[in-house]
């Protein structure tokens, strides 16, 4: 109904558009005779939804398996956090704090047994795919000059959530370090705290009340309800909804998209927008700007559990759009206990690739020598488990680190503003060039 | 040209009675070449000129540290001072030296030397006149200066003092009469015209560990006064048991290098005094070089703590009198240093030559094995047999050929010998050293350690240092104090062998030592019987000779560690006294945010909230009844973290032993009178025992 009067009006005519524009150079006249491999749109959605239909299908075994693996690990060797109602954290914090209120009335001082989240204690499991946290507590008592202070931040937030928990609101971090300033001093000391405590509780960060400020946007074919109220992603404008930063605001989601397109930046969002990417080749756009926060990756596990679509990532041809997929994808050791709630499996990397800047011809002037430190973090990324699984990605890897040279999105710019959204994507869809 | 010819070469045979008339044909005739060979010859070896060593060092003053009237002033009263404690040193007396330095002013001056002043009558011809644009900007300049002034008074601010207004030009020349008195050897009564009046003669020449540097000391003030004021110096002078003071006015001959006698008498000597005082007028600037001064003044100090000076300075302005005495902490005085011989490595061709010129042996054996350190007979002999067979150990060594001298000078240089003892040098000592950094800085902390005899080219040398951390009148960061041969060296830092080493090869903060906020003394003193200078000032070590720079490091590094595990110390005894204060901080932050919950959960009526254990109940209720309030808490946790800290306290105290009473410092004077005593040396202490 709507959707195809939508889709009927978007259609453009490709070979039409192309015919004008000037062949400047060698390189940008080859990349406008790509243009004419294009086929039919036609043609391309007939890929893309077998694509989808595969997905779905495929995502039923890889769902059992992601069901399945959380209870059948075995809790004493590591961390998983769960979502939980306030009723129940309610009635943790209680235990702790009456635990403590009695130590310090018996002069026996207090003491908090927190998981240790340090860097030696996240492992990846290739089985799962994701980074778990290992279990092992760590004393935070009160009398001991280097962890007095800690100790005292934690009482204090443990009292805050529960204070939030109690009225039954939320409130971002920033509302919570603004309560006690002087005490927390800077606001990464009060977030820290906050994920001991999740991790203490064995919650997640969203059973707590407390969420981090909007950060990703979403546009395209998605009809959500966000806290009641009816959201169509697609009369949205260019800007893009905000992704709620409570994910159970969020309910009754739908759409009739054949993928989701995973953006890295902002700017080739607003281009993917502003073109209706999303009604030439129904799908849903989403990206985190940058390092994607808890939200976005909460939301983007959320549509691809309910709606079993296939996920494609555009991201920078540098070690970091990389190492961004391997957030989406694995999870950040940061928020390692709750990787269960957070990662999404089977993220399809489609671009830039490096291989895609010799394919497309991309200019020189428009790549970037690598610095040292982006060399070293790629080869570090070599080691990375999550690279090694997968042949293909070691594959652009070590082009990359061969050629040294990075591109960013905008790169393909060079062709023309809309060549993105006009040659490069369809004709990746086209040859389902995605790894 | 021919013409020209002709008149150098009439020019040329008159020259043997007339030089001058010489250099007039030379500058005239251009054709040189046309004039006889004889008559040449003649012409230059009549252009040849001697030049005493008194001129060469009055035209290369700067070589001896007298670039600029100000650095001038320095040098003199350095030398005056090094002369007296070598004088009071020489006979074993513990060195009480007085230096005055005294401004004279143009007028007063000139009346001494019998000159009118004269006003100024052509008040342009000046090069400070002041042209009437000049006035009027200055005055300009000045009447903002004073609105800006009064503006900060009416406002309460801080008002800023004038800027010293300052005419442009050379300035007014500066005179000094400097003078330094010592307890020392004295001179004998004859001696003393030669002895100060005689450029490059010495009593401090030979192979030995002296302060002097080029044997020049008094002589070049005497010099410079020459140049600067035209003045005589004044020398007074009495042996020990002398019943009489010599008293010499005298100035210097520098053409001939020779003393110029204007008064040489006997004066009564009632105090039974002994020692010199040297008295000399010269020019100099006490503005640029008064800090130098007193740097050295310290440092010296420093250096040899058994030594009392008292420093003047007196000027007709009252306010910028100046009167410093540094006084005796020790009478414990390091050994003179000895006469020593060569070591093989370290001779030349030239010096072998003077060696045997020199030398009472016969033959070439004896004269190896008594001339030289570290050739035993034996070893002699072999040395010899390796010469070659021109060679016997019985040849008398007058008559070897220069040949046969280059023969031994080679093996010297390729043979091995063993290194030569540091017995000839007498370092500061460790004792000495750490003494004289604590009278001087009063440091929080201090670290000294001695090596052992090195050698470098044949020299043996000693390297001390000294590591002080805190102090009186020290500033922040490293503060490099360098001696050599028990003299303070002032200029140059940069490049010095011990800045180097102290900055860029010490890694202060692996030692928990803040490079950057900590007060730092580095005192390192080398001593040798050749300090290998750089620069034609001798002002500093080259950083070029690995054997003095890793020296320098290892020596440093040991105080170094000597003083880390005391910081260490320090650093944990702080810590335990902030720990109370640390918890305590936090008390009421945790007091209240367990009070809140607690209060929320007793708040929720009965049956909405869940069940508890028997004692959790009993906590609700006496937050219910407020029986419990937050100052429980408080009090509470105050009680757990005094508890603690009497914990840790006695776990401290039990692995540092006793806690550290308050200590004062204390100097006990030593005894009126002689007594007969038995030394005990260490490097930290020395027992006198007087039975």
């Amino acid at each position: 109904m709507l959707e195809k009067k939508r889709r009927a009006g978007v259609a453009p005519d490709v070979p039409a558009s192309s015919s004008k524009k000037p062949r400047a150079s060698a390189a940008a006249s080859y990349a406008e005779s790509l243009r004419s491999k294009l086929r039919p749109d036609a043609s391309i959605l007939t890929t893309l939804r077998s694509l989808a239909a595969s997905a779905s299908k495929s995502k039923a075994a890889t769902n059992s398996l992601a069901d399945h693996d959380p209870s059948a690990d075995p809790i004493s060797s590591y961390i998983v956090v769960a979502d939980q109602d306030s009723a129940s954290v309610t009635s943790r914090i209680n235990r702790l704090v009456l635990g403590a209120a009695r130590s310090i009335l018996s002069g026996r001082g207090f003491s908090f047994a927190v998981p240790s989240r340090a860097a030696s204690n996240q492992v990846y499991l290739p089985d799962l795919d994701r980074i778990v946290l290992l279990r092992r507590e760590s004393a935070r008592p009160f009398a001991s000059v280097a962890t007095a202070r800690k100790a005292t931040v934690t009482a204090r937030v443990l009292s805050l959530v529960h204070a939030v928990l109690r009225r039954g609101i939320h409130v971002t971090k920033r509302d919570l370090f603004y309560t006690d300033v002087k005490l927390f001093g800077d606001q990464s000391q009060s977030d820290a705290v906050l994920d001991d405590v999740s991790c203490m509780l064995g919650c997640t960060r969203s059973s707590l009340h407390v969420v981090a400020s909007e950060k990703g946007v979403v546009v395209g074919r998605l009809v959500f309800a966000d806290d009641g109220d009816r959201i169509d992603c697609t009369r949205m404008g260019v800007g893009g909804k905000a992704i709620p930063p409570n994910i159970d605001r969020v309910s009754g989601i739908e759409s009739d998209a054949l993928f989701i397109l995973l953006v890295e930046k902002d700017a080739a969002f607003m281009r993917l927008a502003e073109d209706r990417f999303y009604n030439r080749f129904p799908c849903i756009i989403l990206t985190a700007k940058g390092q994607p926060d808890v939200a976005t990756r909460l939301f983007l596990r959320r549509l691809k559990v309910e709606l079993k679509l296939p996920v494609l990532a555009l991201v920078d041809s540098d070690p970091y759009g990389l190492k961004i997929l391997s957030v989406y994808m694995c999870g950040s050791k940061n928020m390692s206990y709750d990787s269960a709630n957070l990662t999404t499996p089977d993220i399809k990397w489609l671009g830039v690739r490096p291989s895609d800047l010799d394919k497309y011809r991309v200019p020189e002037q428009c790549r970037l020598p690598m610095t040292d430190h982006d060399i070293k973090v790629g080869k570090e990324l070599l080691e990375e488990d999550f690279v090694k699984q997968n042949e293909g990605w070691v594959k652009e890897l070590e082009t990359m680190l061969r050629t040294r040279q990075k591109a960013e999105i905008q790169a393909l710019s060079s062709f023309g503003f809309q060549y993105l959204t006009e040659v490069y994507l369809p004709l990746k869809l086209q040859q389902q060039d995605w790894i | 040209m021919d013409s020209s010819g002709d008149e150098a070469t009439a020019g040329a045979a008159k020259t043997k009675k007339n030089p001058t008339a010489a250099a007039k044909g030379k500058a005239a005739g251009k054709g040189k070449a046309a004039g006889p060979k004889a008559s040449a010859a003649a012409k230059e070896s009549s252009l040849l000129k001697q030049k005493s060593p008194a001129e060469f060092f009055a035209e290369n003053k700067n070589i001896a540290g007298f670039d600029n009237p100000g650095k001038s002033l320095y040098t003199t009263m350095r030398e005056l001072v090094e002369n007296a404690l070598d004088s009071a040193e020489s006979i074993s007396e513990l060195p009480d030296i007085e230096i005055t330095i005294e401004e004279i002013t143009k007028s007063k001056f000139n009346t001494m030397i019998g000159l009118v002043d004269r006003e100024r009558v052509d008040e342009a011809l000046y090069d400070d006149f002041e042209s009437e644009k000049a006035r009027e900007k200055r005055l300009a300049k000045e009447a903002r200066f004073q609105e800006t002034q009064a503006k900060n008074a009416a406002l309460g601010k801080k008002v800023k003092e004038a800027p010293a207004v300052r005419g442009k030009g050379r300035g007014e020349a500066a005179f000094f009469k400097v003078t330094c008195k010592d307890n020392g050897r004295g001179m004998p009564h004859d001696d003393i015209p030669n002895m100060l009046g005689r450029v490059l003669s010495g009593t401090k020449y030979g192979l030995r560990q002296t302060r002097g540097k080029f044997g020049l000391g008094a002589k070049m003030a005497l010099i410079w006064s020459k140049m600067s004021t035209g003045l005589p110096i004044e020398i007074k002078s009495s042996m020990k048991g002398q019943n009489y003071v010599s008293f010499c006015r005298l100035d210097i001959d520098i053409h001939k290098n020779v003393p110029h006698v204007h008064l040489h008498e006997k004066r009564e000597n009632k105090t039974h005094w002994h020692g010199a005082e040297i008295q000399v007028i010269i020019e100099g600037n006490w503005t640029t070089h008064r800090s130098k001064i007193l740097h050295y003044m310290r440092q010296m100090a420093v250096i040899t703590p058994y030594a009392q000076f008292f420093f003047r300075f007196l000027s007709d302005a009252a306010d910028k009198n100046l009167t410093i005495k540094f006084a005796r902490r020790t009478d414990v005085m390091p050994p003179v240093p000895l006469q020593t011989k060569h070591h093989p490595s370290a001779v030349d061709l030239l010096l072998i030559k003077r060696l045997i010129a020199e030398t009472t042996k016969q033959n070439l054996l004896q004269f190896l094995q008594h001339e030289f350190v570290n050739i035993s007979k034996s070893h002699a002999e072999r040395l010899i047999g390796e010469m070659g067979p021109d060679f016997s150990p019985k040849m008398t060594v007058k008559s070897l050929t220069s040949q046969q001298l280059v023969r031994i000078h080679q093996l010297f240089r390729q043979a091995k010998f063993d290194d030569p003892s540091g017995n000839c040098l007498s370092p500061a000592g460790e004792y000495n050293l750490r003494l004289g950094i604590i009278k001087e800085l009063h440091p929080d902390m201090v670290a000294t350690h001695a090596s052992s005899p090195q050698v470098f080219e044949g020299h043996p040398f000693i390297v001390e240092a000294g590591i002080s951390i805190g102090g009186k009148d020290v500033k922040q960061g490293l503060n490099i104090f360098r001696f050599a041969n028990r003299i303070p060296l002032l200029f140059e830092q940069g490049a010095d062998v011990i800045t180097r080493t102290s900055i860029k090869r010490i890694n202060w903060s692996s030692y928990k030592i803040n490079q950057q906020q900590d007060k730092i003394g580095v005192f390192v003193s080398i001593v040798s019987t050749k300090i290998p200078f750089k620069g034609t000032g001798k002002e500093y070590i080259g950083d070029d000779i690995t054997e003095i720079s890793s020296a320098v490091k290892s020596a440093l590094k040991q105080c170094c560690l000597q003083l880390k595990s005391k910081i260490v110390k320090k650093l944990q005894a702080r810590e335990r006294q902030d720990r109370k204060r640390n918890l305590n901080r936090y008390i009421p932050d945790v007091a209240r945010a367990i009070m809140e919950t607690l209060v929320e959960i007793a708040d929720e009526s009965p049956p909405k909230r869940p069940r508890y254990d028997k004692e959790d109940e009993e906590l609700l209720e006496k937050i219910d009844s407020q029986e419990v309030t937050e100052m429980t808490f408080r009090d509470c946790l105050i009680q757990h973290v005094e508890q603690v800290d009497y914990e840790m306290a006695l776990d401290y105290a039990m692995q540092s032993g006793v806690s550290e009473e308050p200590r004062e410092a204390i100097y006990l004077n030593s005894l009126e009178g002689s007594y007969k005593f038995v030394d005990f040396q260490s490097p930290v202490f020395v027992f006198r025992f007087v039975p």
